[in-house]
């Protein structure tokens, strides 16, 4: 029977940001649907020249967009995502508690928390699945 | 909405300021060079109008006319000719002017002359067109291809920015609407400013029913003052439009091109409803009007 490693804190288990979904606000939508693909994630996190985290992109922005532009898709791919992103979204510190991050994903109903430093650079990316086995020992440390 | 603001000529001529709260800026002159006193007349038609209505203003005329219907079409006095009576203009008048060239090979002399270096319609996607025009240094007159949509133009305007393009006017003449027939989309003026660019309405072409005279351009140009008025209100930054003194004998675009004593009066249109446009714009500010999230 495994046990719960508590002690964690989110750095030992983020993706780092070199393995994360990662875009700058001029990639356009098809760009950015194509990355989710390719990570098999529901998000990109978006970001300035620095690094800085602009916002994120989600599937429920997906769903939402889709419902609410009438314009064609020929021009929806081709919008900056930039325009279509959620700025203010839900983060989480490399230092905080694994534990804290998944209570913040089970009371916001969120899949995933962009890592970011206090200075606003985006250090990775906090999948629940991961964070969770890591938590009952079930799976393997990344980070 | 209100874009950055470009700014055409360098050295000594007048510099016109293109876009934001800025005038209405007019760009014109015959479709082709045809020979050099007559690309001087009409600088000095132009400049007199332009003067009266204090619109700021780019002489616009060709060197080579690459997209006509037929080989035996008016093909246009050559680069060098061609460019060395535009400078002579420049000169004369201290006006910016302008030529748009077909060939990437042409680009550097053409941007060594021009105050502002054209892309026609047809090219608008070529990128080794928009990567010559982008590194003549100059700013660039963008013209959205009759067979593009307006979302799409933005693809080009980031052709331009990666090899350092930082100045461009998009402008509209008009989309495919079947064979031989064009109609403007006013969408594509909201939707090209989106790029942060100014735009531009280029009203002669827009008129053109392309190649419907068998081997010429046909082109129902008493539509011109509607379109006019109607890009001016719409929020255009500047408005094209290629005038000749004798339309019926232009060696270029004859059947769309506006015979110059009607300058005036769609020019003096024009520019009061941009005024307006302007005006409302500070009084409601953004045309912002769709749904919130």
């Amino acid at each position: 029977m495994s046990t719960l490693k508590i002690d964690l804190s989110v750095a030992d288990v983020m993706m780092p940001i070199k393995d994360a979904p990662v875009a700058p606000g001029t990639a356009i939508l098809k760009e950015i649907l194509e990355l989710m693909g390719k990570f098999r994630l529901g998000v990109v996190c978006i970001t300035d020249r620095s690094g800085h985290l602009e916002g994120v992109f989600t599937d429920g922005d997906v769903r939402r967009l889709l419902l609410k532009e009438q314009k064609p898709f020929a021009a929806l791919f081709n919008d900056d995502i930039s325009v279509h992103i959620t700025r203010k979204c839900t983060t989480i510190t490399p230092e905080s508690k694994l534990t804290e991050a998944v209570n913040i994903m089970g009371d916001k109903r969120i899949w995933d928390l962009p890592v970011v430093r206090t200075d606003g650079v985006l250090v990775g990316l906090l999948h629940l699945h991961p964070a969770v086995k890591t938590l009952l020992g079930l799976g393997k440390q990344v980070g | 909405m209100l874009t950055k603001t470009i700014t055409i000529g360098y050295g000594a001529v007048r510099q016109v300021k293109i876009g934001g709260d800025q005038p209405l800026a007019f760009i014109g002159g015959p479709c082709a060079i045809e020979n050099r006193d007559h690309a001087l007349k009409m600088a000095s038609q132009i400049a007199a109008i332009c003067d009266k209505l204090k619109v700021p203003w780019i002489y616009k005329s060709c060197y080579d006319k690459d997209c006509r219907s037929s080989p035996d079409s008016f093909h246009g006095l050559g680069v060098d000719e061609g460019l060395k009576i535009l400078e002579e203009v420049r000169k004369e008048f201290g006006i910016p002017v302008s030529s748009d060239f077909s060939a990437a090979d042409w680009a550097q002399a053409t941007g060594e002359v021009c105050d502002l270096v054209q892309v026609p319609a047809y090219l608008c996607r070529q990128t080794n067109i928009l990567r010559a025009a982008a590194r003549t240094q100059r700013p660039v007159h963008l013209k959205k291809g009759q067979f593009m949509s307006p979302w799409n133009m933005k693809n080009s305007v980031r052709k331009i920015e990666y090899w350092g393009g930082q100045q461009i006017l998009l402008t509209d003449r008009g989309t495919f609407f079947g064979y031989n027939m064009q109609v403007n989309d006013f969408r594509c003026f909201p939707i090209m400013m989106e790029t942060g660019y100014p735009v531009c309405m280029d009203v002669s072409h827009s008129i053109q029913l392309p190649t419907s005279m068998g081997n010429a351009s046909g082109g129902q140009r008493e539509f011109i003052p509607y379109l006019a008025r109607a890009a001016a209100a719409c929020g255009i930054n500047a408005l094209f439009c290629e005038v000749h003194d004798d339309p019926a004998n232009a060696l270029s675009d004859g059947n769309t091109v506006m015979d110059i004593k009607y300058l005036e009066r769609v020019l003096a249109q024009s520019k009061a409803f941009h005024e307006l446009r302007l005006e409302l714009l500070k009084q409601w500010g953004e045309d912002r009007v769709h749904l919130e999230n």
